[in-house]
């Protein structure tokens, strides 16, 4: 019959599809790039069915910001509100002896969980997206890109604004012993910036961009076990004509944190939203753990911005430690009455110290390229801050990575003492919220650890992260700068003694600051 | 025809293109869409390369970014547009020459073909409203194959005469391509499609052997009913045409203009298809009550009868003499222009002034209500009979409805254009109009209504008033086909390749008048959709009928579209014997099996009732509802629908939400086999109820329905329940039996 001599099919399909002729994508290379830092598909948390319902519910985040949201809504009010004993007030205990720690333990071991249940971004996103947990179509506010000057700067801006707030914590005293009223004006600022780049910028540009935890979390993070959300099936990703889950589908917003599952190498800016979970039409994305470390080995691509942000905030760390010496405390004086600043922190010495922390390990791997580096080897690329390539950022940008266990273990480190000594002084501190409890309860004054072990747990903690910025080094000088130095075991040995140098330092220091005590 | 500027080269000189290196997610969707290769990928970083040097600037990348990660700044690097010139005549009296004169060099159209960047994922394609192959047919004018362009253009189109010349393009394709989304001038595609037709005549339809089995009756003679008949005619069906006007054509024929749509083009479609084979009946009026009989007929009937009924405005001294509306003023000045231009009986007709031009008598004035494409053929019409003639239209200029080149072209010609002024009341004397009372308005923005400014009305003297504001559906007609107009508004998520082409990125392009194209074209598939789904059981409906006052190359996309869901479905009247297999043909039914599951347990029960579908041989699909749109449902002979069901234990319990807002928002389903499903955990109560009233509302027959509990759909069952109810409703779908199954 005529009538069906016509494939049925074609009669009522689309001419849309007909008249469109895409590229084919580029596929050369993908092995080599992606291999080593894919996750085993053994390891995708979301073939459990439990784990997946759970994940792909919508309250999902709202229920992990939830929780937070009233923590910190009740460190607002109880920092303003309630006793200005640092101890007894639960603002001020739960923000500076307990929550800075616990996130460093989630970072360490997840990555950016934190970021996944943080009540700032979350809060604003909530206003950004006009709703609590549902698929909206229509936001609030600008929707402005951030401008390309400044995103080209990533984690940049991010270590700026972490150096600048952890400056004001130390110059208005906020964090040790603790000042309610200050921790509540700064959780304030923060959710108060967060709200306004929420409102003229797309997405969670501040998250990306701005918030000053960000760099910490990113670099730190990618020593933790969880890989984030990535593709199950790259050539799924590849062929898919529609992107969900970077433009938003019909069950998920677009990725707020400008990841593709489909090309991700790290956990370094998965911000565990699971949108692209839920926006995906294939099912084709998972949620995968991987071996510690792996997103500090495994990514091929080495980011400038990541590098000088670990080496800054190795600065930081160690201007803390330093600081905290009697000898530098008489250097420190002297300095305020000849420049006349009122109190430490000194700016000049602040940064002086943070940026000559950065300089020398720059220097030291701007001095192993220079003795190592193969001369018959064209390393130079022009490009703009983050594209460009020459000989120092051939070894500077894998041996900065190598170093992030050692600057990691050392923050955790320095957390530690306010948790032995007084985490448990949050018990107090929320019972005196309803009335209860003073400074004379026998919990108020419970210490887990003795100062000496705390020392020696401070060292413990550097000597693992060390030993793990060892192990780091060692892989990736062997993937990356061999082939380009003259000498393979030299390079090797060197980066590895700048590691251990670096953790020497830390320890070393943890010692005469407990000498100091 | 001109050309400018044609030799004068263009420098590359400020064009950068970047990629934030930072933002850029290696996805390809730049790489994959850059018409000129600019884009490649950096496999090491796994990031895009821009080369500038390549860089055209049409900024398909900027707007296909997902992250918007890439940058050009500099000019949009195209050769000047070749401008089609006007032919405007000596004297407008009499003269209904065409105005626009078309490409009529190869030249001038190679010129031209060559600013095409023939786009890998061409925007202009989804803005056309019957989806040309524009990149397509470009390439073949390129190639200087016009028989090669007309085969790409009849794959979608059957008018290509006519739509070049009435369709406003700026909307539609050419405000979507590259150039225009980017900001600047676009290729000229109408003008290349008219090139085409005016070069090598339209094919006529190569009709199939007809077998006598499918006969489709047709209501009405315009765009959307040849369109349907082109096709069925080729498929070989037996089409038979119903157009209650002498000659065929409707709209296309008596209310547009020769100047704008010759005769000869107008008549051109039906012409051919009579000489094909299709049963014209002109002069036989199909009213509403006929539908029946012409259903008993017919194995398929499609409605395309027009809107045809003029809008008429409710306002003091609407009753006075010299008050007329747009049909007849352009039927009689269409009559009088074509023969021979016999003003006199014209201005007779009409009451006006024997003799315009004697000395001391001034010539009459015509006022013109709304200045939309309507008013402009009322009012350029008006002119050619001698009369002076002025529109008013309440909207802003900027956002008027007319096509822009056609407002210019009536400026041109003598017509006064005044935008913000409505008519308010009309003083008569001795019973004939003689002024009118105009206030202004004002209106803030395209989708706002404008509103009135207090002060006092201005008069105007006129002679006569021409209520062309446009025109509507015989109401009769919209009762008798259920569910239309079809409202072409879209809601949620926008179909993701349409994002992804970014037709929806640059909703004000200047080109195209600051209109929305993309969100316009999203809304124009729901037209083009729905018409593949019969409003009733074997009724289809089409162009205007379906969704209002529309566009011609809407209404012929339409009807070649029902006339594919005729095709696909093979409908047989009563009358008619069925075949052995009792579904009018021996092709594999299409099920579609579409849930909304929350915890999986729909889910699962939705595989298990297509596996009962399977197993008899069907192509089954199962979707979630947030997939299944227009096409999902047109496409399926079978639909099954279910859900969870949503309350508190036995309290409120109903279809879940999600299930709710989609019944909701269904189209005519007339005649679809229909079965309804929902998973419960204590008692399903009205669930299933709800959700049968709501199909049967939309004119499905419901074969069966079933709920399951958790005892079938547990974690050790087998569902082998919600199996045996795709095996029962495949067997009833099959003999199309409406008895319920009930499954415990």
């Amino acid at each position: 019959m005529a009538l069906e001599t016509q494939d049925r099919a074609a009669r009522l399909a689309d001419p849309v599809p007909v008249a469109v002729r895409l590229r084919p994508p580029e596929r050369e290379g993908l092995a080599e790039r992606f291999g080593p830092s894919d996750p085993s598909p053994g390891l995708d948390l979301l073939r459990h069915p439990l784990v997946a319902r759970l994940v792909r519910n919508r309250k999902f985040q709202f229920l992990l910001i939830l929780p937070n949201q009233i923590v910190f809504w009740t460190v607002i009010f109880v920092g303003l509100l309630g006793t200005a004993v640092p101890g007894l007030n639960f603002g001020a205990a739960i923000t500076w002896y307990v929550w800075f720690c616990l996130v460093f333990v989630m970072m360490v071991v997840v990555g950016r969980a934190w970021c996944a249940m943080c009540p700032f971004g979350g809060f604003a996103e909530w206003i950004q997206r006009r709703t609590l947990f549902q698929r909206t179509q229509k936001t609030l506010g600008l929707g402005r890109k951030f401008p390309e000057p400044l995103a080209r700067l990533g984690f940049l801006i991010p270590v700026v604004s972490f150096l600048l707030l952890t400056w004001i914590e130390e110059f208005f005293n906020i964090a040790g012993p603790g000042n309610p009223a200050a921790t509540s004006f700064m959780v304030i600022g923060i959710v108060g910036t967060a709200l306004a780049f929420f409102l003229v910028f797309e997405r969670r540009t501040f998250c990306r961009y701005i918030c000053p935890l960000t760099s910490l979390i990113g670099t730190v993070g990618s020593m933790g076990t969880v890989a984030g959300f990535r593709t199950r099936d790259r050539e799924v990703c590849l062929t898919c004509k529609t992107k969900d889950c970077m433009r938003g589908g019909t069950d998920g917003f677009g990725c707020p944190w400008y990841t593709w599952p489909g090309s991700a190498d790290s956990n370094l800016y998965c911000g565990l939203c699971s949108e692209c979970y839920k926006s995906c039409p294939e099912d084709n994305v998972g949620l995968f753990l991987q071996k510690p470390l792996t997103s500090v080995v495994a990514p091929r691509r080495r980011r400038a911005d990541v590098a000088w942000a670990i080496t800054l905030l190795w600065g930081l760390v160690l201007y803390q430690q330093i600081n905290a010496t009697t000898a530098y405390a008489s250097v420190e004086n002297w300095m305020n009455r000849n420049l006349h600043f009122p109190h430490y922190p000194n700016p000049v010495d602040y940064l002086g110290v943070i940026g000559l922390g950065a300089l020398a390990t720059a220097g030291v791997v701007r001095g192993i390229a220079a003795l190592l580096a193969r001369r018959d080897v064209e390393l130079s690329r022009p490009g703009s801050f983050a594209d460009s390539s020459s000989r120092f950022r051939a070894y500077f940008l894998p041996v900065s990575y190598g170093l992030i266990p050692v600057v990691g273990a050392d923050y955790f480190a320095r957390q530690l003492p306010k948790f032995f000594q007084h985490s448990a002084r949050v018990v107090p501190a929320a019972a005196h919220i309803f009335g209860f409890s003073s400074s004379s309860s026998p919990i108020y004054s419970f210490s887990l650890a003795t100062n000496s072990w705390i020392v020696v747990i401070q060292i413990a903690v550097v000597a693992l992260g060390t030993l793990a910025a060892a192990w780091s080094t060692w892989r990736i000088t062997g993937r990356e700068l061999v082939s380009i130095s003259r000498s393979g075991l030299g390079v090797r040995l060197a980066t590895l003694g700048l590691v251990l140098g670096c953790g020497a330092v830390a320890a070393v220091l943890y010692l005469i600051m407990h000498a100091a005590d | 025809m001109t050309i400018r500027e044609m030799s004068a080269p263009v420098a590359p000189t400020h064009l950068d293109v970047r990629v934030l290196t930072d933002r850029c997610a290696g996805c390809q969707e730049c790489v994959i869409r850059c018409p000129t290769g600019a884009l490649s990928m950096d496999t090491g970083h796994w990031v895009a390369l821009a080369d500038s040097d390549l860089c055209v600037g049409c900024r398909q990348c900027v707007r296909t970014c997902p992250f918007s990660a890439v940058v050009v700044d500099g000019p949009i690097l195209v050769a000047p547009r070749v401008e089609a010139r006007l032919a405007h005549p000596a004297s407008l009296l009499g003269d209904v020459s065409e105005i626009r004169s078309g490409i009529t060099g190869w030249a001038e159209a190679l010129a031209e073909a060559g600013r095409c960047l023939q786009c890998p994922d061409p925007t202009c394609v989804r803005g056309c409203p019957a989806h040309n192959d524009i990149p397509g047919f470009i390439a073949a004018i390129r190639a200087r194959d016009l028989e090669g362009a007309h085969e790409v253009l009849r794959r979608t189109s059957v008018l290509p005469d006519i739509c070049s010349r009435v369709c406003n393009q700026s909307a539609q394709c050419e405000g979507s391509c590259s150039w225009s989304l980017a900001g600047g001038t676009p290729v000229a595609i109408g003008a290349l499609e008219r090139f085409v037709a005016d070069m090598l005549p339209v094919p006529p339809p190569a009709p199939a052997a007809p077998t006598g089995e499918l006969s489709v009756g047709i209501i009405g003679s315009g765009p959307g009913a040849a369109g349907a008949a082109w096709e069925l005619l080729e498929a070989g069906a037996s089409v038979t045409v119903y157009e209650k006007d002498a000659v065929p054509g409707g709209l296309c024929n008596w209310g547009i203009p020769d100047f704008t749509l010759p005769e000869a083009v107008a008549a051109r479609p039906w012409h051919q298809l009579a000489s094909a084979g299709v049963d014209l009946r002109c002069g036989t009026e199909i009213r509403p009550e006929d539908l029946e009989q012409l259903l008993e007929t017919h194995d398929a009937v499609i409605a395309a009868c027009g809107a045809g009924m003029p809008l008429r405005l409710s306002l003091p001294g609407a009753e006075l003499d010299g008050v007329t509306d747009a049909t007849t003023f352009l039927q009689a000045a269409k009559a009088t222009l074509g023969d021979g231009m016999d003003a006199a009986a014209f201005r007779a007709a009409f009451g006006l002034a024997e003799d315009p031009g004697a000395p001391g008598r001034p010539v009459p004035r015509v006022l013109v209500l709304g200045a939309g494409n309507t008013a402009m053929d009322v009012a350029r019409s008006a002119r050619r009979l001698g009369l002076e003639a002025t529109c008013v239209d309440w909207l802003d200029e900027r956002f008027a409805l007319t096509r822009p080149d056609e407002l210019a072209e009536a400026r041109y010609e003598g017509v006064e254009v005044h935008f913000l002024r409505t008519l308010t009341a009309l003083r008569g004397k001795d019973g004939r109009v003689f002024g009118a009372e105009l206030a202004r308005t004002t209106q803030a923005a395209a989708d706002r209504r404008p509103t009135v400014v207090a002060g006092d009305p201005e008069v105007l003297g006129i002679d006569l008033v021409v209520m062309a504001m446009g025109y509507r559906v015989d109401p009769a007609f919209t009762g008798a086909l259920p569910g239309t107009p079809v409202r072409r508004a879209t809601s949620g998520v926008a179909d993701r390749s349409w994002s992804a082409s970014g037709i929806l990125a640059s909703p004000a392009s200047a080109f195209a008048d600051h209109l929305p194209v993309g969100t316009l074209a999203l809304g124009r598939e729901i037209g083009l959709w729905s018409a593949s789904l019969p409003v009733t059981e074997r009724l289809w409906a089409v162009g205007d009928a379906l969704i209002g006052p529309a566009t011609v190359v809407e209404a012929m996309a339409q009807g070649r579209r029902a006339a594919a869901a005729v095709l696909d479905a093979g409908p047989a009247r009563p009358a008619r014997p069925t075949r052995p297999d009792g579904d009018g043909s021996s092709r594999q039914r299409r099920v579609l099996v579409c849930y909304e599951s929350a915890g999986g347990r729909t889910a699962r029960a939705a595989d298990a009732i297509a596996g009962g579908f399977s197993e008899r041989g069907d192509q089954v699909r199962v979707l979630p509802i947030a997939r299944v749109g227009l096409a999902e449902l047109a496409a399926a002979d079978v639909v099954v629908v279910g859900s969870w069901v949503e309350g508190f234990v036995v309290a409120g319990v109903r279809p879940a939400k999600a299930m709710r807002a989609w019944l909701a928002g269904l189209p005519r389903l007339g005649g679809k086999a229909v079965g309804v499903f929902c998973t419960f955990a204590v008692a399903p109560k009205g669930a299933l109820p709800a959700m049968r009233q709501a199909l049967e509302a939309r004119g499905a027959v419901v074969l069966g329905e079933a709920s399951f509990g958790p005892r079938e759909l547990g974690k050790r069952a087998e569902a082998s329940g919600a199996a045996a109810f795709g095996r029962e409703l495949a067997r009833r779908s099959t003999t199309k039996a409406t008895a319920r199954v009930l499954v415990e």
